[in-house]
């Protein structure tokens, strides 16, 4: 598969293994143009951006912007801050866009399927501010109750979804989220950690107030997000954290603020991560995503029912626009032992409460092993998988 | 680091393992080494907090030796409270607390020792040592 040879960590071994890599929903491999893009920018264009005059500070402000024009026009949005990832992207909402617009007494929807990084800023602000937080539950078919969602609408300003579960898979039904919260006045977040990679979205036909994502989560570099907004409420924010190369004007009396999304920015950004970034996206602007979304799902759809033969219980529907995540448990045993045993194969996959804890409250569990696949996974590696699993169960359980 | 008798006969028979599956069975039988801590027993005083599986210790002291008693969901993580029941109950605590966690690597069945809480042995390993330190102090 000419694809799995632009990844030189899947040649790996593991305790003499060939590595089966199921952990994309944790983060994504990395192609050679990516580690190529960013040890070229060290070894051959390394300064800081946008102030000094020399060559290599011009070059360094070019790869940096370059990757700020790529997700504009990738997602086809007018403002992109770059931030340390999705969780700094929803914290910047809170301090920069809630601390600016939220009194005591208005209300923030959440649901029971976000990540924690889409709950602990909201339950801080809360605190701070006096704002009510409401939740909504996930439902027995693994859905949002959208009749909850309505109800919950009343007083409320913000709304912060999850696009994708990364626990589930679940791909929430985020137009009629979006539409219904602006009807009520709100303003929409979306935590698109899990969705950007499986999607390619179009952010001003979307609709959304916000959209936060991560680049490690699309064969990109970690410690590299951004946070897409709407011209009008990038408007509504303040600056957050101060210091150099947000500012337009510093006295000893006070300071003035840039105007454009380097408000946002302070300090040396990650200059090498946007180049590598960058780079990812140019390296997946040659594939046909939805084809790969549809065969990555055929692969997490033939998974499921193979694992639900073996007596796993699987916590997922699969339905067309879900993502390729398989999250199981055994009966038995426990799905650390058979995260464990699976390495021991070579089979890298996650387990335990993957960040949303609420969310499997709700379940009425406390853990599950998560296999989720990605662009360089194959049908053959998910054959093997159930083999492996097979044989472990027949061995330990 | 100098382990007693009984650990560096168990460090070489790990050593000695076909593959790592292998080693994982051996440390899936050491589970029966555990001296068991009911379920009705286990508190949040016995637990180990940032386990990802349900983990609990205790220990005390017998004539003046060591005795950890223990129970875990996960049976690798009730398997390597077998290893370390093996490493120093009986022991002098002042002998118990030269322990290091390093013979788990040694062993090969654990790549990280860094505490996570991923890392279900690290956390129950500080947390006995810990628990034996303020039996002596």
């Amino acid at each position: 598969m000419p694809l799995r040879d632009d990844f030189p960590i899947l040649q790996r071994l593991i305790h003499g293994h060939p590595l089966v890599y199921l952990d994309n929903a944790a983060t994504t491999q990395k192609p050679q143009v990516v580690i190529d893009a960013m040890n070229d920018y060290y070894t051959q264009s390394n300064a800081n951006v946008h102030r000094a005059v020399h060559t290599l500070a011009g070059e360094a402000t070019d790869g940096y912007e370059a990757c700020r024009t790529r997700l504009k026009t990738w997602f086809n949005a007018e403002r992109a801050i770059l931030t340390s990832g999705t969780t700094e992207a929803i914290n910047l909402v809170a301090h920069a866009w809630g601390r600016a617009n939220l009194v005591k007494g208005d209300a923030i929807v959440l649901t029971e399927m976000e990540h924690h990084s889409d709950i602990v800023p909201w339950q801080m602000l809360a605190e701070e501010r006096g704002v009510e937080v409401r939740y909504v539950p996930v439902l027995e078919d693994f859905t949002l109750d959208m009749d909850v969602y309505a109800a919950s609408l009343e007083g409320t300003k913000l709304v912060c979804v999850v696009h994708t579960s990364n626990v589930l898979g679940v791909r929430n039904p985020l137009e009629d989220i979006i539409r219904l919260g602006h009807e009520a006045g709100a303003k929409v977040l979306i935590d698109a950690a899990q969705g950007v990679p499986h999607d390619r979205i179009d952010f001003d036909a979307f609709g959304a107030d916000f959209m936060a994502f991560s680049a490690h989560k699309m064969c990109g570099p970690t410690g590299i997000g951004a946070l897409l907004v709407r011209p009008e409420v990038f408007e509504e924010m303040e600056p957050f954290m101060g210091g150099g190369d947000m500012i337009e004007t510093v006295t000893i009396e006070g300071s003035t603020y840039q105007t454009n999304e380097h408000k946002f920015e302070a300090g040396t950004p990650r200059i090498a991560e946007a180049i590598g970034w960058n780079a990812a996206f140019g390296w997946m602007e040659s594939l046909d995503l939805k084809h790969e979304h549809k065969r990555m799902l055929e692969i997490a759809r033939y998974t499921a029912a193979e694992l639900r033969t073996l007596g796993m219980t699987v916590y997922g529907r699969h339905d067309d626009s879900d993502s390729a995540v398989v999250s199981f448990l055994h009966p038995t045993l426990h799905s650390e032992d058979l995260a464990h045993l699976l390495d021991a194969r070579g089979y890298a996959v996650r387990t335990g409460h993957h960040c949303a804890q609420p969310l499997l409250h709700r379940l009425g569990i406390s853990s599950t092993v998560r296999a989720s696949f990605y662009l360089y996974n194959t049908m053959e590696e998910a054959e093997q998988f159930i083999v492996q699993v097979k044989n472990i169960l027949e061995r330990f359980a | 680091m100098t382990y007693p008798a009984q650990l560096v006969e168990l460090i070489e028979e790990f050593q000695d393992a076909d593959d790592q599956m292998e080693r994982l069975e051996m440390v899936f039988e050491m589970a029966d080494e555990v001296v068991l801590i009911p379920i009705d027993d286990w508190s949040d005083h016995t637990r180990v907090v940032g386990c990802q599986s349900e983990a609990h210790v205790r220990v005390s002291l017998d004539d003046g030796k060591v005795l950890m008693a223990g129970a875990a969901d996960a049976q690798l993580v009730q398997g390597l409270m077998g290893i370390l029941t093996i490493a120093i109950n009986g022991s002098a605590p002042a002998q118990a607390l030269l322990l290091s966690p390093e013979f788990a690597q040694e062993m090969g069945i654990l790549k990280s020792l860094s505490p996570s809480r991923s890392n279900g042995f690290r956390n129950m390993f500080d947390k006995v040592m810990l628990e034996i330190r303020g039996l002596v102090e």
